[in-house]
């Protein structure tokens, strides 16, 4: 078997740890056929996860075609030349395991969480899933119903389900993060056959994709293994589409009106930021949680505590792979109008640009992402996971371990360089969202 | 070795046909056309040969036993049961409380037990709620007090720091009657998102419903509640309740058994325990037949389905363990459950359908859920009662019962990962008085459970004639073909509260008509005669307004002239001035003058003293839509639009043709609210009947309500009370 592929084992020394982390450590190696394998041993438990991350989001999509790499999430579970139709789910139960998938804009995610004596299953039902997935029509029809309902759960029929379309697509009008994961019912109604192939083809792929392991295994019998079921996988033809498009700076702030089902109205700002990974996105998360980590967060104490007019107020960063967005949004209280609560975001932000912020506030955030770093290690699910999306995104799977540094490489001058950079007016969208009722 | 050969053999052949495609784009189309069918026969031999050793999924390594994780526990003198799970995997610790006591009723101030939950967190008697925030934020830990308990997490190395502040909080909480009343505000506009939330108004009538009024999981907070709840009201619940007699300590983490009694006994030892009343519940009884209770949501794209009961089921009963195999079968956890492929696989009507049997110490319950679209929200219900009755009836098959045990020892062996888990499971064989075996013994069990088992389980917790069919969703759209599911055949109406609602379908009388209704109202205030002889009218009254008296003063005059003041401790906060011409309107933020506008336009018709007696005149329409009721009593529903377009929804007592209620769509501060005006106390002045009391619900988040002191008709008013100048 060693002739068919060659190994390349990366076994990471011990790095440089902050004082309390338990270090995860890991093997990797790639196959022939460009498939990435991070395998990570932890026998505490007898179970095991199971996972393959895919390179393909909503923003790999044709525009014409979107909502196409969400549809695939759920067509995938629909069988391959082995697995018949709904078998696929009944094979995992029926080891006394657990499954399910996501997709984002930058990447799709399949997982399996099996006993650990199930391992060489969870493996078979990837490997089928990359090798020679089946889709029949009545299982197309189905899912695209399927897909239509969770769209009007998760957005149409949800209170502020909609924050999240409306806020990109006005903030980007060329970057395929424009269009939602979920997509456009009408391209999902209009895909032909053909589609499908072409982007099960294009995408599912082993040097487009990652097999990330965790749990209770033997890192050698691991390894043969995963080979044994992903070696003979024929590496995808040509080069995997991956988006080129360069979204121009926003010049000047976007302001619009969106009338939902909604009793109280809510403020949503949205601000161009830099892609997950880079300096700039560190300092821009330690920014967020300055405004909205915990109870003595900028944004709770001011807007939530003190002058009363939000019922909850928020900031957090997307780690988008290109260069994406950060949220501040923050719900009115009853009988307080949207321009209050903007006007009181406004003030905040405008302070952490104008004043540096105090040293044990700054201490304070650097406390609250080592325990955030240090918690976020918890299952081996999340491991398997991280592992992947590390080396997914940042090619760096020591990440796991070291991403922690990053954060405490920003200074209090940084803060206050990417609040004026990134979250002024001229940079952002501004959507309030007020009761349907309203409408003129 | 047969084996490698072949692989070696498909790689090549791989490479060609790979080559094949590639060249299909250039030149050698004509080629590759003559040879297509040869190639593609080639090919999917090819394919199946290579593959078949992957054609059965492989077998299953040898299973490695499961251990659960131990636990310590001990007791301290004030009473406090600890348990300890030690666990070294993340530098982490934490330590939860909870109260061991029944839960109690909250009666009229449904919602205070949570409240004072939250307001321990909000103040001590040496810390702001601010000190309290930044302490806890400082060190990344977390503290969260609820009603029934706390809980505080955070990195090992800031254990002292994180129960100091823990227990200061449990201590000496300061109950702050402003914090107090912040967190009330929250609570109410919390809840006005309630009446959007399609789960969130299924959840609370399926609550009302199950449990009832006299069960204190039937209590649901509305507006009403909340406002009753008192802050003495909260202080005398922690007073009595939290006692460490009262409690159990969990604490899991990076810490050992020994270290855990000297922190414990540190931080908890001091505590002073107290005898602590203890309250019992009748078990609620199931619904006779099948009821449908809707819950409107104008405009809902998807009916939120959940059909429920109360079912006798406790932790550590004899049968619990075939019911849950007969829970996950139909719709538990798993996937491959009854309604998730029969909803969703099969019929496409949802993103997920899935049930819950639910044990609790006082009274369980059985869920069975989804969100599906408006148009197949019957078929849904039809489906549901389908699955029910097949699990009731038929036995199920071998496979079924061997899937679900193996997934259920799947996920049992997956929960072992979270040292909370062994908490929990530690906690529940106290709690239940289960043999110190029992979750060792959870697999045995589970395996020794047979097909007639789960029938006989089945029988006797699945009641699908037994059960609330309760469905949130646009009651246009889908409320009348979920008639036939109802025994009785009538649907009942509820609001996003659970409290029942009125939708009478009472015949119009034969003659009745809107105008009859307008008459018989002019008629019953005094006639028209008397009405016309109104020049002047002038009230005054006072109302509550946050703990405040704020008077008011309205004036009219000739049915175009209009003042409003209302005052607060002799200071004007608002005032509206209008003398046909001209609106003035001032208060706190400073005065203007408009001429035109939605607000002057509606001036116009505040200025009429009676406008019913304008109804008649063009421009007007009204719409009889009905009889329903009020407080038990008959109204005649009927819609008014004035010449404006805007319309406005009285309701007319039927008896005694009185206004009883008016809804309006008002906008205040840039929203839009829809605001219910109650008249009642009518009294006589001068000849003519005019409501004392007014109540003014949904414009503030409390009802005002506005007593009249005095009604003056046919005063005489100086013109300098409405000149705008």
């Amino acid at each position: 078997m060693n002739k068919l592929f060659s190994v390349v084992l990366c076994l990471f020394a011990l790095g440089q740890l902050s004082a309390q982390m338990n270090k995860i450590e890991y093997q990797e190696f790639t196959l022939d056929n460009g498939l990435h394998v991070i395998l990570h041993q932890d026998n505490s438990t007898p179970i095991v996860c199971v996972s393959v991350m895919y390179h393909v989001g909503s923003k790999n999509e044709n525009p014409e075609r979107t909502g196409f790499a969400h549809f695939f999430e759920h067509l995938l579970f629909e069988g391959s030349e082995n697995i018949g139709r709904g078998e696929y789910d009944k094979y995992v139960e029926n080891a006394g395991g657990t499954l399910n998938a996501n997709t984002t804009n930058d990447r799709t995610y399949y997982f399996e969480i099996l006993p650990s004596n199930q391992l060489e299953l969870g493996l078979w039902l990837e490997s089928e899933r990359m090798l020679h997935a089946k889709v029949e029509q009545v299982g197309v029809e189905t899912q695209r119903e399927v897909v239509k309902e969770e769209r009007r759960q998760r957005i149409d029929n949800q209170p502020y389900g909609s924050i999240l379309q409306e806020s990109m697509k006005r903030a980007f009008t060329k970057h395929p993060y424009r269009w939602p994961v979920i997509g456009s019912m009408e391209h999902l109604n209009a895909a032909e056959e053909k589609d499908y192939k072409q982007f099960y083809e294009d995408f599912y792929v082993p040097n487009n994709a990652i097999v990330s392991i965790a749990g209770d295994i033997d890192y050698d019998e691991a390894t043969v293994l995963v080979s044994k079921y992903f070696a003979s996988i024929p590496r995808g033809i040509g080069e995997v589409y991956r988006p080129s498009i360069v979204e121009p700076p926003l010049t000047s702030e976007i302001r619009d009106t969106i009338y939902d089902n909604i009793q109280l109205p809510a403020v949503v700002q949205t601000y161009r930021t830099p892609a997950a990974g880079t300096p700039d996105f560190y300092a821009v998360s330690m920014l967020s949680r300055l405004l909205s980590r915990g109870q003595s967060s900028r944004f709770y104490k001011t807007l939530v505590d003190e002058k009363q007019v939000a019922l909850q107020a928020g900031s957090f960063p997307f780690d988008l792979e290109d260069p994406g967005v950060s949220l501040a949004y923050g719900i009115a209280n009853m009988g307080v109008t949207p321009d209050v609560v903007e006007t009181a975001m406004n003030e905040e932000i405008n302070k952490v640009q104008t004043e540096l912020i105090g040293e044990e506030e700054f201490q304070k955030l650097r406390n609250q992402v080592e325990n955030d770093f240090v918690s976020g290690n918890a299952r081996v699910a999340g491991i398997a996971e991280s592992l992947a999306n590390y080396k997914m995104y940042y090619g760096d799977t020591d990440l796991i371990n070291t991403e922690l540094d990053r954060y405490l490489a920003v200074t209090r001058e940084d803060i206050q360089r990417v609040a004026k950079e990134y979250f002024h007016p001229d940079n952002r969208v501004v959507l309030h969202y007020l009761p349907k009722t309203e409408n003129p | 070795m047969k084996q490698n050969i072949c692989i070696i053999f498909i790689l090549f052949l791989v490479a060609s046909i790979g080559c094949n495609k590639t060249a299909s784009d250039g030149l050698q189309d004509k080629a590759v056309d003559v040879t297509e069918a040869t190639a593609a026969d080639i090919q999917s031999k090819i394919e199946k040969s290579k593959h078949l050793w992957r054609s059965n999924p492989p077998a299953s390594a040898p299973a490695r036993s499961i251990s659960i994780g131990d636990y310590a526990s001990f007791d301290l003198d004030n009473g406090l049961k600890v348990i300890v799970v030690e666990n070294h995997k993340l530098p982490r610790v934490s330590y939860q409380l909870s109260l061991i006591n029944n839960p109690i009723q909250e009666k009229d101030q449904a919602g205070f037990v949570s409240i004072a939950g939250q307001l321990l967190k909000t103040g001590t008697t040496s810390k702001s709620k601010a000190e309290i925030d930044a302490a806890i934020d400082f060190i990344g830990a977390n503290i969260n007090t609820f009603g029934r308990g706390a809980f505080g997490s955070g990195l090992k190395k800031h254990q002292d720091q994180l129960l100091s502040l823990m227990t200061e909080i449990l201590y000496q909480p300061s109950f702050e009657q402003a914090e107090f009343d912040k967190i009330k505000t929250q609570t109410l506009s919390g809840l006005s998102t309630t009446k959007t939330d399609p789960n969130a108004m299924a959840e609370n009538v399926a609550s009302v419903l199950t449990y009832g009024k006299d069960h204190p999981y039937g209590e649901v907070e509305n507006e009403a509640t909340v406002t009753n709840i008192t802050l003495d009201q909260c202080k005398k619940y922690y007073d009595t309740y939290f006692k460490p007699n009262n409690a159990y300590l969990v604490v899991v983490g990076d810490i050992t058994p020994e270290e855990a009694k000297t922190t414990v006994q540190k931080y908890f030892g001091a505590w002073k325990s107290q005898d602590v009343p203890t309250h019992n519940y009748k078990v609620p009884a199931s619904p006779e037949g099948a009821k449908v209770s809707f819950v409107n949501k104008d405009a809902a794209v998807q009916s939120v389905i959940r059909i429920t009961y109360p079912v006798d089921l406790t932790t550590g009963d004899d049968g619990i363990m075939a019911a849950m195999v007969m829970n996950n079968i139909l719709g538990g956890g798993i996937f491959s459950g009854r309604l998730m492929q029969n909803l969703r696989e099969d019929k496409a009507f949802t993103y997920g359908a899935r049930s819950n049997l639910s044990p609790d110490r006082l009274v369980g319950n059985f869920n069975a859920f989804a969100s599906v679209r408006n148009e197949v929200t019957d078929s849904s219900v039809n489906e549901f009662l389908f699955e029910l009755n097949r699990l009731r009836d038929e036995p199920i098959s071998a496979e079924d019962l061997s899937l679900v045990k193996n997934s259920m020892s799947g996920s049992f062996a997956r929960s072992l990962e979270s040292p909370q888990t062994i908490a929990r499971f530690a906690l529940n064989t106290f709690r239940y008085n289960l043999p110190k075996d029992y979750y060792n013994t959870y697999l045995e069990r589970l395996e020794s459970v047979t097909i007639e088992d789960v029938q006989a389980a089945a029988q006797k917790f699945i009641r699908p004639d037994n059960a609330y069919i309760v469905v949130a969703g646009s009651k246009d759209d889908v409320a009348e073909k979920l008639v036939r599911f109802d025994s009785d055949g009538v649907i009942d109406y509820y609001d996003a509260f659970g409290n029942k609602v009125e939708v009478s379908d009472n015949p119009i009388p034969e003659g009745i008509t809107a105008e009859t209704v307008i008459a018989d109202y002019i008629n019953a205030i005094g006639g028209k005669e008397m009405l016309m002889k109104v020049k002047t009218m002038q009230q005054m009254a006072s109302m509550d307004l946050m703990g405040q008296q704020a008077s008011i003063d309205m004036k009219q005059k000739d049915n175009k002239m209009f003042a409003l003041k209302i005052a607060m401790s002799g200071m004007t906060v608002q005032e509206q001035v209008f003398d046909g011409t001209k609106l003035k309107m001032g208060g706190m933020q400073g005065t203007q003058v408009l001429t035109e506008g939605k607000e002057f336009d509606a001036m116009k018709y505040e200025a009429q003293i009676f406008p019913q007696m304008s109804y008649s005149s063009e421009g007007y329409k009204l719409d009889l839509k009905g009889i329903e009721s009020i407080d038990g009593k008959s109204v005649y529903k009927v819609v008014v639009t004035n010449p404006s377009g805007d319309s406005e929804t009285q309701y007319y007592d039927q008896q005694s043709s009185l206004l009883v209620r008016a809804i309006e769509t008002q906008e205040a501060q840039g929203q839009t609210m829809s605001v219910t005006s109650d008249y009642s106390d009518y009294q006589e002045v001068s000849g003519i009947k005019v409501p004392y009391t007014v109540t003014v619900s949904g414009a503030m988040p409390m009802p005002m309500v506005m007593k009249a002191s005095e009604v003056k008709i046919n005063a005489d008013i100086p013109a300098a009370a409405f000149s705008v100048e």
